[in-house]
């Protein structure tokens, strides 16, 4: 494993910065209601080292698919800066920026244009981007659908006559031919049956392999992240509360929130029952959220200090540090970490 | 709640609940008739939790609507014997299935947004559960779910019961509708996926609410999911479905410490399991796609995807005993039962 090169270096490439990127948005407000702000990302900072796969894990509604879509450009930040390859993308061009990052999707269902055959999909991009003459593009997408482990008759085929691992094939497909630096994968297996899924991880481990990619996966699938992540950050509220390398978290974790999540993934082992992880109801309203930690209503160990100072992200020194790797860096947001 | 029980009929008897026998379900489409349900046979014993598993289109679902005669007019449903405590459930008349329905069988889905009216409010759905079924109060009726809203950890209940399902959460959502599939104290409950568009932190809270609910009342739960974490810790017996078929059937701990069919084996491997496969490893997927189920399938339906498969599985599978209660669709059911450790190739020391 790549574990030992430090995303804290300088020196490492680094595919993705982010530098305290917030998003905001404004919920209601007319005539006579006052709009809510909405923190949807609140100042998250996060470096993905070239070549590595970060996981970004989180409850529905933690800001997750908001932050990918502030990388690929499709919602601009309130504030804060994303670095692409040591590059602001904020007043980039969306076609410079396609070219290297691209997205795949949950759903293959709804991501795909129905009425369009494989081959169009796929080759799309080129088009845009006036890559290659049509036989020179023809080329490419048969070559990236032999790659996905597509057969060469799926070209003429629509989005419809396939299964859903297919079709999330397709779009791996789609999102490589541009030969991206960065993939988003939002939850790229989450629809699929698991028989699926396991091929659908192997095929994006050998691309990652075969083209040099960097991949920011987000799941809630705490087992598949642990399967493919080398590094780790955990959301919650629109925050950062830890982040670390996969052994780190997985072995280790510091706040309570990992903790608990970590808990209530459920693996195949009969007799053990369901967990009883002791985290009251759902989040809070993300609109009003709550003094100091956003976690402590929830906190099984929250103090009195929680409730009033906001923890800060700071770096930790794990107690077995040595064992993971020279500095290989872990930070947590908890007073009490 | 003495009032409200069916003592009567949960008197314990050795039968089982539920028992199912080569039921069939058929839908006519386009292209000829796509048998969904290819004769399944399995029981379901008073306060057990079997646990139905499978992918998508392997049939499961439609079973759960055939049991509780909720499938499109158009769809055939047949049987050798589909007796529900006593009842036929094949010949009972309509009128009385509803009886049936929400008052001794009742039904968790899995979206609680699509299956709650928005139109209403929580409290008069709930109450309406059971005013249908039995001739209760006004002030009982919201009694009894007040106190289920508690039960199910509902806080502020009193307020809840006066809110409208877009006000509360998916979590707080799928309590309400476990919630009012206890209302009428059913004898059966089939959940199908009621964690999949929740939560990990919430889900296994969810599942601890059931399993504790379902050992203070008693109730059989059918849980329908295609998650074998989920399956290991909550099942009490397990029933893996493929291609419309049953294809394996045991105790929790039998089927997954000795999985017999090359299928379940398959979704055990193919699953990265912490501890046991190798972060970053390839995974033992299961090649190919599932059959389609229009038509006849000839012999195995799972040949093509199968490792082993032969000339006998041209033949189709009898289900075998393995040993005990645990059975298996397959020819060489015994070969595989004998325990090969799963994962022995990516185990980690």
């Amino acid at each position: 494993m790549t574990n030992t090169t430090s995303p804290a270096n300088s020196m490492d490439p680094l595919a993705l910065e982010l530098c305290a990127l917030s998003k905001t948005f404004k919920l209601g407000g007319g005539m006579l209601h006052k709009p809510q702000t909405l923190k949807a990302v609140n100042e998250v900072s996060l470096r993905v080292p070239r070549g590595q796969v970060m996981g970004l894990v989180g409850e529905s509604g933690c800001g997750k698919s908001t932050l990918a879509k502030m990388l690929l450009g499709l919602t601009p930040p309130s504030s804060g800066d994303v670095l692409i390859n040591g590059k602001a993308i904020v007043n980039a061009n969306q076609k410079a920026l396609a070219r290297h990052i691209q997205p795949i999707f949950q759903d293959p269902y709804s991501s795909l244009n129905p009425r369009q055959r494989i081959a169009q999909i796929v080759g799309l991009p080129l088009r845009i981007h006036a890559l290659g003459t049509p036989r020179e593009q023809a080329a490419k997408v048969d070559q990236m659908l032999d790659l996905v482990g597509l057969p060469k008759r799926a070209a003429q085929q629509y989005p419809g006559q396939m299964s859903g691992g297919q079709r999330q094939r397709v779009a791996i497909a789609r999102a490589l031919i541009m030969r991206p630096d960065l993939v988003i994968c939002d939850e790229p297996t989450s629809a699929l049956d698991v028989s699926i899924q396991a091929q659908i991880l192997n095929l994006l481990l050998d691309l990652k392999d075969e083209f040099g990619l960097t991949y920011l996966f987000i799941s809630h699938d705490l087992a598949v992240v642990e399967h493919l992540a080398d590094r780790l950050a955990v959301m919650y509220l629109g925050q950062i509360v830890e982040e670390g390398t996969r052994e780190q978290i997985f072995t280790s974790p510091r706040h309570p929130y990992t903790q608990a999540l970590l808990a209530s993934a459920l693996t195949p082992e009969p007799g053990l029952g369901v967990p009883d992880i002791g985290l009251g109801a759902g989040q809070p309203d993300p609109t009003q959220p709550p003094s100091g930690c956003a976690f402590h209503p929830r906190c099984p160990i929250a103090q009195p200090q929680c409730s009033e100072q906001t923890p800060k992200l700071s770096a930790i020194t794990h107690a077995s540090g040595q064992a993971f790797g020279k500095g290989s860096q872990a930070r947590v947001a908890c007073h009490l970490a | 709640m003495s009032n409200l029980s069916t003592a009567e009929h949960s008197a314990a008897t050795s039968s089982p609940l539920l028992t199912v026998k080569q039921l069939r379900v058929d839908l006519p489409v386009a292209k000829g008739t796509l048998h969904a349900v290819r004769g399944i046979d399995f029981h379901v014993e008073r306060g057990e939790m079997l646990c139905l598993v499978g992918e998508s289109g392997c049939g499961k679902s439609m079973t759960s609507l055939a049991l509780m005669g909720l499938l499109p007019r158009k769809a055939q449903v047949n049987a050798d014997c589909l007796n529900f405590d006593g009842v036929d459930l094949l010949t009972v008349p309509e009128r009385e299935r509803s009886n049936l329905r929400g008052a001794r069988m009742a039904m968790i889905f899995q979206e609680p947004m699509t299956a709650l009216n928005p139109a209403y409010t929580l409290g008069n759905q709930l109450c309406e559960a059971l005013r249908r079924h039995q001739r209760v109060s006004r002030q009982a009726a919201h009694d009894r779910a007040l106190y289920l809203l508690k039960r199910v950890g509902i806080s502020a209940a009193e307020e809840r019961m006066r809110q409208y399902p877009h006000q509360l959460s998916g979590g707080l959502r799928q309590r309400v509708m476990i919630a009012m599939a206890l209302m009428c104290e059913p004898d059966l409950i089939i959940a199908d996926e009621p964690t999949t568009a929740l939560d990990v932190t919430i889900q296994a809270q969810i599942l601890h609410l059931l399993r504790d609910l379902q050992q203070e009342f008693g109730t059989a739960i059918i849980f329908i999911t295609h998650d074998l974490g989920v399956v290991a810790r909550i099942a009490d017996r397990v029933a893996v479905m493929y291609a419309g078929e049953v294809i394996e059937t045991a105790s929790a701990q039998a089927l997954f410490k000795a999985p017999s069919h090359p299928y379940t084996q398959g979704l055990l491997r193919c699953i990265p399991t912490p501890g046991k496969t190798l972060p970053g490893s390839r995974l033992q997927a299961i090649p190919g796609v599932v059959p389609s189920l229009v038509g006849k399938i000839e012999g195995c339906a799972f040949c093509n995807r199968c490792d082993q498969a032969d000339e006998r599985c041209r033949t189709t599978p009898p289900l075998q005993a393995v040993a005990g209660e645990h059975f298996s669709r397959c020819h060489f059911a015994h070969q595989l039962a004998s325990p090969a450790p799963l994962n022995d190739q990516e185990v980690t020391s």
